[in-house]
């Protein structure tokens, strides 16, 4: 089942030139899809459309059959896209615990939220430790263990994650990942962003390959993993296999 | 991501504290109820104490309803002695006219005010920053300028007011219970939206409004929300403190420095604590008291203020509360929030 489309998207900042160019998107239910491409490509851009932050200039982005392009943040959020932007968008000087009750604002009922916060606890017992602290006493990893968490106690049908990895040690990354896995594992759809194009994909089912502005290509996420002509433009490895 | 095992102990220890935390704030409420009985009793004349302790109560007041704008939500407004003048010409015009208690229309007088904050607020709760500063500030001076010229409400000469029928040992009484009683609701109200979800939303405005609208809080009704609340009690106040003087004058109410007083108490305390207010205006009316009858009207006062103010930002850059707490020192009786 179709859950998201984006078609001809176009869009950008200011009165500045067009970032997007043009972008078609389709996700289906249940998977997690990956966006890669070059800086500059517009693969926040895209992300920040989709959740209202951004009005396109152009383009639609339909949402279980209804689009939602002209919608504010928080009424996408209300829809169940959750977006957990690149610097990850917690409160500092909140502690765990405030933060977790913050990605449950838009819940009417204050049971369903506790009752959520509660389940997250037991996903990440890290946070649960942790939860009197101010969020920016954590390490890096664990405040995007937190972003993340915070983004589960609504229950979106789908999460958009810029660069979950993004200034992580790599032991931490794998951990990142693992948690992408727990919310396909938990029923939602996964939309991310990733500079680290070769481990998003590996944990993805479907790649998007953006390059200025436009698709370049889209696949599932082992075709581009296996396809030359991606790897050495986009992936890099090619070159480094044959030792240059 | 090895962690260790951190705050889990502190809660429970907190709770045990709770309790006697309680009956102790319990204990010094019902004494300062009792206070100005002793006057009854013995000889001595405590009208100066209740005088100075009235004026604490309605500073607690004033800056603590400050607080939830300016500490919560973190709009600092230098404005908000117009609902202080507004709540004291209201209830001044009603007894002129009508005969009624001021004691009586103070709560609608907060009313008045508060309708006041929801039209400002709608107009300039739009800008952040400095940008709304300078429109509170200019919100004082369009009100000086109107108070002046209003012949109906006296103009710059003000009103007088009659005083109230009362012994002279009792004369205080009225205002110094009302001035508690406001204290404690201002208080009150301020913990109990630090406790809320609505208290929750204005803080994480005060963080990052972006963020914040993006977690789905309706922002601009939560601060004109809170504009108008802050506006209430500082009303009420406005509206004891007219009657208290007997007399009313724009230039009682409008000076930039009564305005200021609200922030720096709050600031002095520790802005967007519960209980950061309350410690800002007692130390700094205490203070300047104790300057005042040391040295008279020398104005070295200010001096002495100016100088403990500086002093406490020095080593509380957060406020008294705010820097105890990061610090892990706060008092268990301090810890409001």
């Amino acid at each position: 089942m179709t859950l998201l489309e984006v078609k001809g998207l176009v869009a950008g900042y200011g009165s500045g030139p067009d970032i997007l160019r043009g972008i078609d998107l389709t996700l289906e239910a249940g998977q997690i899809q990956c966006i890669i491409g070059p800086n500059g490509a517009g693969k926040s851009t895209l992300l920040k459309v989709i959740c209202g932050i951004l009005k396109p200039r152009d383009g639609e982005v339909i949402f279980e059959g209804e689009s939602i392009t002209r919608l504010r943040p928080d009424q996408v959020l209300k829809k169940g896209i959750c977006f957990v932007p690149q610097e990850r968008s917690l409160f500092p000087h909140m502690t765990v615990g405030e933060n977790l009750r913050m990605g449950g604002y838009a819940l009417k009922n204050a049971r369903e939220t506790r009752k959520r916060i509660k389940e997250i606890y037991r996903q990440f017992p890290t946070l649960k430790q942790k939860r009197w602290q101010a969020a920016n006493q954590l390490s890096g990893g664990q405040q995007q263990m937190l972003a993340m968490g915070r983004a589960m106690v609504l229950s979106p049908k789908i999460v958009l994650l810029d660069e979950p990895s993004l200034g992580l040690a790599p032991l931490i990354v794998e951990h990142i990942f693992e948690i992408v896995r727990q919310f396909k594992e938990n029923g939602i759809t996964v939309l991310m962003v990733e500079q680290n194009a070769h481990k998003g994909l590996e944990f993805a089912d479907w790649g998007l390959v953006l390059d200025l502005g436009k698709n370049v290509f889209d696949g599932p996420a082992d075709t581009i993993l296996a396809d030359p002509r991606i790897q050495e433009l986009y992936l890099g490895t090619r070159r480094v296999q044959e030792g240059i | 991501m090895t962690s260790v095992p951190v705050s889990a102990q502190e809660q429970p220890l907190v709770r045990s504290k709770l309790k006697s935390k309680h009956s102790i704030l319990g204990l010094i409420i019902l004494l300062l109820f009792l206070f100005p009985l002793t006057q009854l009793i013995t000889a001595n004349n405590l009208n100066y104490y209740l005088h100075l302790m009235l004026f604490i109560f309605m500073y607690i007041a004033m800056a603590s309803s400050w607080n939830i704008l300016g500490g919560y939500a973190g709009y600092i407004s230098l404005g908000h002695n117009v609902f202080f003048a507004v709540g004291g010409y209201f209830s001044s015009y009603l007894l002129l006219r009508d005969g009624y208690s001021p004691f009586f229309t103070a709560p609608i007088a907060g009313f008045v005010a508060m309708a006041l904050a929801f039209l400002v607020g709608f107009i300039t709760l739009r800008v952040r920053g400095p940008a709304f500063i300078i429109s509170t500030i200019a919100l004082v001076l369009v009100f000086r300028i109107r108070l002046d010229n209003w012949e109906r409400l006296g103009g710059a000469n003000g009103l007088k007011l009659p005083l109230i029928d009362l012994p002279v040992e009792q004369i205080k009484f009225p205002f110094y219970y009302g001035m508690l009683i406001l204290a404690i609701i201002t208080v009150y109200t301020s913990y109990r939206i630090r406790h809320s979800k609505f208290g929750l939303g204005l803080r994480a405005i005060s963080q990052n409004e972006t963020k914040a609208e993006a977690s789905g809080i309706p922002t601009s009704f939560y601060k004109i929300f809170a504009f108008a609340i802050s506006g209430y009690f500082v009303g009420v106040a406005g509206a004891m403190w007219g009657y208290y003087l007997t007399y009313i004058t724009p230039s009682i109410f409008l000076l930039i420095l009564v305005g200021a007083q609200m922030v720096l108490m709050c600031i002095l305390g520790g802005r967007g604590t519960v209980a950061g207010p309350v410690i800002g205006a007692i130390i700094m009316i205490g203070t300047n008291e104790f300057f005042l009858s040391e040295f008279g009207s020398s104005e070295l006062n200010i001096f002495g203020t100016g100088a403990i103010l500086a002093a406490v930002l020095l080593f509380f850059p957060e406020g008294i509360v705010g820097s105890l707490r990061k610090i892990g020192r706060l008092p268990a009786i301090l810890d409001w929030d």
